[in-house]
């Protein structure tokens, strides 16, 4: 394997090099690195297990009527938690500390952030991170940040790797996305159409199937009348949005008669307000009165199914694998392997191998810039850092741009350079790796003793940092840089402890600010 | 969102292909100069676009329900469509603001009841109303709706040859933003971390959250010196986004005003303003500031959040106008000395479903409303032509129909050469 092509892999499908990744990959080759990254075993992430179990986040508050104040560090205790254990968080007619109501969310960020550090599986957590943008939800709403927890455990990571008709279905009826695209309130009658209008245009057959000139004409969507619509309109929304009446979540809702759901908030179906009568969805007719979410799970098969999903999420995933413009060839292979798997259990994992064993995988010019996540992981894997996340680290990376769970529109964050290259992004960008250099926000500090037992000249130090967190030659250039810019002496005597501390730890910040650390 | 598909290098784009695509757009029939007015415009615009000035974009993001906001409250079937608490009331304690008008004789037209501020400005002539404006393209996706709004176009087929937004086309190239000695130029910015598709294409636009704590680069002086370097001679997309950035922000960071303990000085808000917080605010108060900092500043952009009102619309749209009202007064009292050069539009990517669903909310429909609000702005007048709300007047028989191209008010604010291929007729939306 060439240096190329395992900086592709380490960056790409993984949150960057720790040291001895990439040897480790050369002695194993990318085919059995890829089986075992595709097959990862939960009880075999010992690193991971023990840096969240020692992850505390603060969590202040002033005292008010109904509660003392608080100052205090607590575990991450909400991800083992089942929804209805913090649902009355979300309990608008309780009185109750914000922060309280928004510490679950805390709590998924957090591990996000461990697991992206340290988890062994490290490919799961590249694409747990794609699917939360693609199935994105928004925790800035209370009753999402409750349920944030069971959707990243339950739903995303579940089938991160899995088949995506069932992915789908643990989807819509998660309590984090129909509180999100509103389908909990969705009735017969006058359907709300949120959910169903995003299922077909973002998380399925995307929006260059979406044919909207032929609106109501749907005799005339080339391939309707062999019953296989090349796109959908919108009179498939309105019917797919009839065909989900009903999916909701026991909110305490009042169902009639003095009746009213339990407040778990967990799914369940309300017979009582499903449009039942028939329907149809891609020029298929549905028959009135099916069994109960038979219609939705139908729609949900169709879309499925649909050749535009398989070429709408093999780009997606060339897109954020690979580069922001992949070759069409590489894309229609990905498409290919989509719809070939798409009844097996690891249709996802399949496509992912596939797209990784391409020769258009890490072709030259194919580099991305790195998102915030991934230039905070990567600076902190290759900087051999013991992290763990912190309430202060959350809260800057939140003004980053990548505030996680945290995109109001339910594209996600977006996965094209040109978004993170705005001058507000990038000032951004260059404070977050210098406060993780310099530990402002306690997450740990660089390994400064290991890389540099001995003191060095300060030229020495760039190269040193340059080679160990890029993995590649020193470049001149970036050490006269940074050298000339810290008005720093290139034989200047440099070693942990003291004084040498502090440009060590500059050194580092402005290795991975340069463009070689910054892109992918 | 795909709304940053096209994202050829910016400075690339500009160099190579921009003016390619205008000469295309133009050989399309349409007689016309780049920035020259046609006939038709100079007959029904005296002043085809803005020579000079700051021109400012308020996006609401989301599918604004503007029958909330400009509700024709009276009308039968309005008030029949919508259950009342997602309607505009013409009696009681929550009553509409009524707006004189001439657009729908015998319609009482009244401002939701949070936009008092709004109000004001209409009866005092600064504020004008343009209804059942928007896309003529049907779609109801708001990232087809935005990205076809904020590339200038009408239709899908006309996004896959429009690479640049249309504040780029109007600004062009930017070739002359930087410093030159002590004067600085920036004519380009937007509110926030992103930059809008709008202004693809533009180098150097930059994007600025607020400015409270100024812009220097993290860690002094040393960083940026460092940075410096490290871009120089290097024609990646990231060096040459930094160098851009290094430069407005430093350029930004100089004039700032600073106390005598050489910190930035809290803003001083001018005629009265009190700017709040939200998106709205935070933005056009950062807008402001550049503005009177007088670097040349021609466009300013700002997207504002929260109108994808599906579910609970009541309190949450109560809210969102509430905010863009007050923020949208504040910004016109403070920069009360540059009414003259001060031009403000507000605009979504389509209206809202005329019949409210049972979520207590309404889905994304299709004809909207834009606002336009300045010293230069031939106000408190409601523009347009009312198409009504009868079943057979609607659009597709459920949305408010689109009776004026969203491009006619973009138009008589920029010029009918931003948008190659439409010929629509003016408004007479600025006065002469």
């Amino acid at each position: 394997m060439n240096a190329t092509l395992s900086r592709a892999v380490l960056n790409r499908l993984s949150f960057g090099p720790r040291p001895g990744d990439a040897e480790a990959l050369q002695r194993e080759g990318l085919a059995r690195w890829l089986d075992r990254q595709l097959a990862p075993d939960d009880h075999q992430d010992e690193a991971a297990a023990r840096a969240l179990d020692a992850c505390r986040l603060s969590i202040k508050y002033d005292g008010g009527q109904d509660w003392s104040a608080v100052d205090e560090e607590r575990p991450l205790a909400a991800l083992d938690q089942p929804v209805e254990a913090l649902w009355p968080l979300a309990d608008g007619k309780r009185s109750l500390p914000g922060p309280e109501r928004q510490f679950p969310r805390q709590q998924t960020v957090a591990a996000t952030l461990v697991r992206a550090v340290h988890s062994r599986w490290q490919l799961r957590e590249v694409l747990a991170d794609f699917w939360h943008n693609h199935f994105n939800v928004f925790a800035g709403e209370q009753s999402v940040a409750v349920a944030l927890p069971s959707y990243d455990r339950d739903v995303i990571r579940r089938h991160a790797l899995g088949n995506f008709r069932e992915f789908l279905e643990a989807v819509a009826t998660s309590t984090a996305m129909l509180v999100y695209l509103n389908n909990r309130s969705s009735r017969a009658g006058s359907a709300n159409e949120n959910y169903a209008r995003e299922l077909f245009e973002l998380h399925s057959l995307g929006r260059d199937a979406y044919l909207n000139a032929l609106y109501d004409k749907w005799r005339a969507v080339p391939g309707a009348a062999q019953g296989a619509p090349r796109g959908y309109i919108d009179q498939d929304v309105y019917e797919a949005a009839r065909a989900f009446t009903g999916w909701t979540i026991e909110d305490g809702a009042g169902l009639g008669g003095g009746q009213r759901l339990p407040e778990t908030g967990r799914f369940t179906f309300v017979e009582g307000w499903h449009d039942g009568y028939q329907k149809r969805v891609l020029a298929q007719e549905f028959d009135p009165f099916q069994a109960p979410m038979a219609d939705g799970r139908r729609v949900l098969d169709l879309v499925a199914d649909h050749p535009a999903t398989a070429l709408h999420l093999g780009r997606k995933l060339c897109v954020r694998l690979v580069a922001d413009r992949p070759p069409d060839r590489l894309v229609a292979m990905a498409a290919a392997v989509w719809h070939d798997n798409r009844r097996k259990p690891d249709q996802i994992a399949r496509v992912v191998r596939a797209i990784a064993l391409s020769p258009d995988f890490a072709a030259p010019g194919s580099g991305k810039i790195k998102r915030p996540l991934e230039l905070a992981a990567s600076l902190l894997r290759a900087g051999g850092v013991g992290f763990t996340a912190t309430s202060a680290m959350i809260r800057d990376l939140d003004a980053s741009g990548q505030r996680l769970f945290g995109a109001p529109a339910p594209t996600g964050h977006p996965d094209q350079d040109e978004h993170w290259l705005g001058s507000s992004a990038l000032r951004r960008r260059w404070d977050l790796v210098l406060a993780l250099a310099e530990n402002r926000w306690k997450t740990g500090a660089l390994d400064l003793a290991g890389l540099f037992p001995e003191p060095v000249p300060a030229a020495a130090a760039v190269e040193r940092w340059q080679q160990r967190l890029t993995g590649l030659d020193a470049e001149p250039a970036t050490t006269r840089a940074i050298l000339d810019g810290m008005g720093l002496k290139p034989d200047r005597p440099l070693a942990p402890g003291k004084d040498g501390d502090a440009p060590l730890k500059r050194i580092a910040a402005y290795v991975a600010m340069a463009p070689r650390f910054q892109t992918r | 969102m795909d709304g940053h598909a096209l994202h050829l290098s910016r400075r690339r784009l500009l160099r190579g292909g921009l003016a390619t695509g205008l000469a295309v757009g133009f050989g399309g029939g349409l007689c016309g100069v780049p920035g020259q007015p046609n006939v038709a415009w100079a007959a029904g615009d005296p002043v085809a676009g803005m020579r000079t000035g700051t021109l400012v974009v308020v996006f609401l993001r989301g599918g604004a329900d503007t029958l909330s906001l400009m509700a024709p409250a009276d009308d039968p079937d309005y008030r029949a469509a919508r259950a009342p608490e997602l309607r505009v009331q013409t009696d009681g304690e929550a009553a509409g603001l009524p707006l004189a008008q001439t657009l729908a004789a015998g319609i009482d037209f009244r401002l939701h009841p949070e936009a008092a501020p709004l109000a004001e400005l209409y009866r005092d002539r600064s504020l004008a109303i343009v209804h059942a404006a928007g896309l003529t393209d049907g779609t109801r996706s708001h990232f087809v709706a935005q990205d076809l709004i904020e590339r200038g176009v009408g239709d899908e087929a006309a996004l896959t040859r429009t690479g640049a937004g249309w504040a780029a086309r109007w600004l062009g190239d930017g070739a002359a933003d930087g410093m030159a000695g002590d004067r600085m130029t920036l004519s380009a910015m937007a509110a926030g971390t992103g930059v809008p598709a709008a202004l693809a294409g533009h180098g150097g636009t930059l994007a600025v959250g607020d400015l409270d704590r100024g812009l220097a680069p993290p860690g002094g002086k040393a960083t940026a010196a460092v940075l410096d370097g490290l871009f120089r001679g290097d024609d990646g997309p990231y060096a040459r986004a930094g160098r851009d950035a290094l430069a407005g922000l430093a350029g930004i960071d100089a004039r700032l005003p600073r106390g005598a303990d050489g910190k930035i000085a809290p803003y001083a808000a001018e005629g009265g303003a009190a700017y709040e917080t939200g998106e709205a605010a935070r933005g056009l108060q950062t807008v402001a500031r550049l503005v009177k900092m007088e670097i040349g500043l021609r466009l300013a952009w700002v997207d504002v959040g929260g109108w994808d009102t599906h579910e609970n619309q009541p309190g949450r749209f109560a809210n969102a106008v509430r905010g863009l009202s007050r923020a949208l007064a504040a910004f016109h009292a403070d920069t009360n000395r540059f009414h003259d050069r001060v031009t403000l539009v507000v605009l979504s990517e389509f209206g809202r479903r005329l019949r409210s669903n049972r979520s207590q909310g309404t889905d994304h429909g299709h004809g909207g409303a834009m606002l336009a609000l300045g010293g230069r702005v031939a106000g408190g007048r409601m523009l347009g032509r009312w198409p009504g709300l009868a079943s057979h007047q609607l659009d597709r028989g459920v949305d408010l129909a689109v009776t004026t191209d969203y491009r006619a008010v973009l138009a008589g604010l920029v010029g009918p050469a931003v948008f190659p291929g439409y010929a629509g007729p003016g408004l007479g939306l600025l006065t002469a």
